[in-house]
């Protein structure tokens, strides 16, 4: 937020003013709270978790496995006789960089390829959408799993995966905000001042699209966590003994019967997790859209 | 208002699925005790027929099993085919099969004349006899045979006889049920190997009637009869009422495959299946515990080893090996992951065989002791490495994966960082195969009884060829060589047991592999199933007895 201000010292005052307004907004709304409070849950684990964790998340001793929760192992522990709870906990660290970077590789990827696309037009337009819609034929977890094969099995390559298959969504969006943006008086005036394209497109059209493009970051995130856990599940992404939710799903669901703690716990922090990013989305969504300015 | 009506309902729901997780060791009993109602009508109908349903993880690749190297597909066949030679009910002393006596007829011992069964019928009514005999073995051991049809090789022919035609010289027709195998040198372990399910004989008519679709219409004289074959999902076989022995008892027999374990045991005490190879020691306390349900063990015959390239650095230092070999706690993984059903290994061959070593100090866990050793041989630091773990259950190794994570955690210990590497089955066998990996779990079940089954097929020289390796640490020592080699043409039992005893020293001292485990796998059935005798080749051909009685 605060490099967006940076961008447009000009328009500083306002900008400040609409992003008030939207907490403002945000605020009013309880479940939205209820989903930032989740993600600034997760944020504060995911940076505290060596501090937390009472349990290497590595290190078991197989002679402690699957013990049921007690208060030393408040989780409990899982087949290899390590902590659940640290590893959960490590595990929203592992999580939090997925969904970061995945989101971040397809936000370059997608806003490069939609700017491209709204701005120039014509022949650009043509190919580089008929790319995304090709994109979009694609199952995304199919497409992942592809990506994942051909790269080979490891966590980075999961997340370059998920980003790649979130692409086209960022590559719509921000396609329409900018064939609706660059139609406005401002950048007719940018253009007829001698303005770069590259200073069209930083200083006054990105901008300006910014809004969509956050909310759909914000769930992105959510499902790209989901994407990558999944993919872990079906031993793509992380590899053993890294502390995934989806990985130490895949592990434990063998011992459903025996801990089912070990099973549980990852998945209940995997669907509160997504929960958090979808709730925040929405949240964000019903608070930007201007139809409901005051 | 709507918004935290929402918010009730997600908590509503998180609720419930926590419930679900708590609740579900009461809800188990009242599972069992339904469909045992819903069946008794079914069986009720139909008193007189006698269905067994037996479920297991992996379906067969073959029904031919002289062209099959998997133990799914010998599971099947040898209760289809029989072999000339059988074993007894629980272990691998010879017992007549298709031939009721045998002797040798020079003083060489190269020439072995068999006695037929007179009266067997084939499957398809055909006669059993002396030239029967003779098509089936010329097939497997002649290149040129012209019943050898496209894409059949007889992988296990090359393994056991040395080639084609190997060490088998010539089968000659004596007369009707009279057939001669001559052979170019002694061998001791030859009669053992005829017993293998590999070498069940077929019908000569089905050759010709099937031609390259014999593997999936196999006719033999065993006591069951093939019906149908749905590819990944079941085999049905029916009862063979000609069978020339007793029983059998059971009307029908099919084979299911349910890959996953757990999803079987379920399936078991819901009694939608009566049998099922491949239980989790995990859940050998289940099955034990539930009234119902009857454990079984099969004796152990097995090794579970990590076998070390030594073809890369640094595993061509025997004190990197050795180090690996002080690094790992054997007992901690088999208290944690076989539930008490395996010992510690410390030979490449079981303790049930005859032959074993058991004079051989075990490297005991000791990670200071591998740290030194490491040091010594240059790596003060330890190094990086892959290690490879099989993805599919096999008996020797229920849990492959869990068990890598365990002994990676323990060569982190000593300072080896190991990387956990895996893909499919059939792709990590030929990578192995090739040498592609640095260290590989892999394990063996014997097929006859015979050390020569275990050492030279998986550790000699001759085994260590690339691309189509049984050694997979690509072993190469002369002297073991001259030892297996003279184990084999040896005939006294006295002497071959020395000279592998011999071989055992040599192995531990140039340390190969890890050895890990001798597992005893865990078998489960409903109490119905009577007369069930588990055999430690991990196949049984006494399916004949079995019976069910509710």
């Amino acid at each position: 937020m605060e490099e967006r201000i940076e961008l447009i010292d000009e328009e500083k005052h306002e900008v400040q003013g609409l992003w008030s307004n939207v907490f403002k907004r945000l605020r009013k709304n309880k479940t939205s709270m209820f989903g930032l409070f989740i993600v600034l849950l997760l944020i504060f684990l995911a940076i505290f978790a060596p501090l937390i964790s009472p349990h290497d998340p590595i290190a078991g001793q197989l002679s402690l496995r699957h013990d049921a929760p007690s208060a030393e192992y408040i989780f409990g522990t899982d087949s290899q006789g390590r902590d659940v709870f640290s590893r959960v906990l490590y595990g929203a660290k592992i999580s939090i960089e997925i969904g970061i970077i995945s989101v971040g590789i397809a936000l370059i990827l997608g806003i490069t390829m939609g700017i491209f696309a709204g701005y120039y037009g014509g022949i650009i337009d043509i190919i580089v959408m008929r790319i995304v819609d090709i994109m979009l034929a694609f199952p995304t977890i199919l497409l992942a799993l592809a990506i994942v094969t051909i790269l080979g099995p490891s966590l980075v390559n999961a997340m370059i995966a998920v980003g790649i298959v979130n692409v086209p969504k960022f590559a719509r969006i921000v396609r329409s905000s900018v064939l609706s943006v660059k139609e406005n008086e401002y950048v007719e005036a940018a253009i007829s001042i001698g303005c770069t394209d590259f200073q069209i497109i930083t200083r006054h059209i990105l901008p300006n699209c910014l809004a969509p493009i956050l909310v759909q970051a914000t769930l992105t995130i959510g499902t790209a966590i989901l994407e990558a856990a999944g993919l872990s599940f079906l031993g793509l992404g992380a590899q053993p003994p890294m502390a995934e939710w989806g990985s130490m799903l895949a592990d434990s669901r063998g011992y459903m019967r025996q801990a089912p703690w070990s099973v549980m716990y990852p998945g209940f922090a995997i669907m509160i997790t997504v929960l958090g990013f979808n709730l925040l989305g929405d949240g964000l969504r019903d608070a930007l859209d201007p139809r409901l300015k005051e | 208002m709507k918004r935290s009506l929402t918010l009730l309902l997600v908590l509503v729901l998180a609720f419930t699925f926590a419930l679900v997780g708590c609740s579900a060791k009461t809800e188990e009993p009242a599972k069992t005790e339904e469909p045992a109602k819903t069946e008794e009508p079914a069986k009720a109908e139909e008193p007189k027929e006698k269905i067994l349903v037996f479920a297991r993880s992996g379906d067969s690749v073959s029904l031919d099993p002289s062209n099959a190297t998997d133990g799914e597909s010998f599971y099947v066949a040898r209760t289809i085919l029989d072999t000339l030679i059988d074993y007894e009910a629980d272990n691998t002393n010879l017992i007549p099969g298709l031939a009721t006596s045998w002797k040798t007829v020079n003083d060489e011992k190269t020439i072995w004349e068999f006695e037929l069964r007179q009266g067997v019928k084939f499957h398809d009514g055909t006669d059993f006899n002396a030239e029967a005999v003779k098509i089936n073995f010329d097939r497997w051991m002649f290149e040129d045979n012209e019943l050898r049809f496209p894409g059949e090789n007889f992988e296990y022919w090359g393994y056991m006889f040395g080639g084609y035609p190997g060490i088998v010289k010539e089968v000659r027709v004596v007369d009707d049920y009279t057939v001669q195998i001559e052979l170019n040198t002694p061998s001791s372990p030859f009669l053992n190997n005829l017993a293998m399910p590999c070498f069940g004989i077929m019908s000569p008519a089905a050759f010709d009637e099937y031609g390259a679709d014999i593997f999936k219409n196999p006719v033999g004289t065993g006591p069951f009869k093939f019906v149908e074959w749905i590819k990944d999902d079941k085999i049905v076989l029916e009862k063979n009422e000609d069978y020339w022995g007793d029983g059998p008892k059971l009307d029908k027999l099919i084979f299911r495959t349910i890959p996953d374990n757990s999803a079987r045991l379920l399936e078991l005490q819901a009694g939608t299946i009566d049998m099922m190879i491949g239980v989790s020691p995990d859940d050998a306390q289940i099955v034990e515990e539930d009234p119902n349900l009857d454990l079984y063990l099969r004796p152990s015959m097995n090794v579970g080893y990590l076998a070390m390239n030594m073809m890369k650095k640094p595993f061509d230092d025997v004190r990197v090996r050795q180090a690996l070999n002080y690094a790992v706690d054997k007992q901690g993984i088999i208290d944690a992951f076989y539930a008490g059903l395996a010992e510690p290994a410390k030979n490449p061959m079981p303790p049930s065989l005859w032959g074993y070593n058991d004079s051989i100090e075990e490297y005991e866990y000791n990670p200071e002791k591998a740290k030194e050793l490491l040091a010594e041989a240059g790596y003060p630091d330890g190094f990086e490495t892959t290690l490879w773990a099989m993805p599919v259950a096999r008996p020797y190794m229920p849990q492959p994966k869990e068990i890598a994570t365990a002994l990676q955690q323990q060569f982190a210990a000593v300072g080896v960082k190991a990387e956990i590497v895996t893909m499919d089955w059939a792709t990590y066998l030929e990578k192995g195969q090739n040498g592609e990996h640095d260290t590989y779990l892999l394990g063996w079940t014997g097929d006859n009884g015979d050390p020569d089954n275990f050492i030279y097929v998986l550790l000699d020289k001759d085994n260590a060829v690339v691309g189509s390796a049984g050694n997979v640490s690509f072993y190469k020592s002369d002297e073991l060589h001259d030892l297996l080699i003279a184990a084999q043409q040896e005939p006294d039992q006295a002497k071959r047991a020395k000279l592998y005893e011999d071989a055992q020293v040599i192995i531990h001292n140039d340390a190969p592999w890890v050895p890990l485990v001798h597992s005893t796998p865990p078998i489960a059935a409903r109490k119905a199933v009577k007369n069930y005798v588990p055999h430690p080749t991990g196949g049984e051909s006494t399916f004949w007895q079995v019976d069910i009685q509710e």
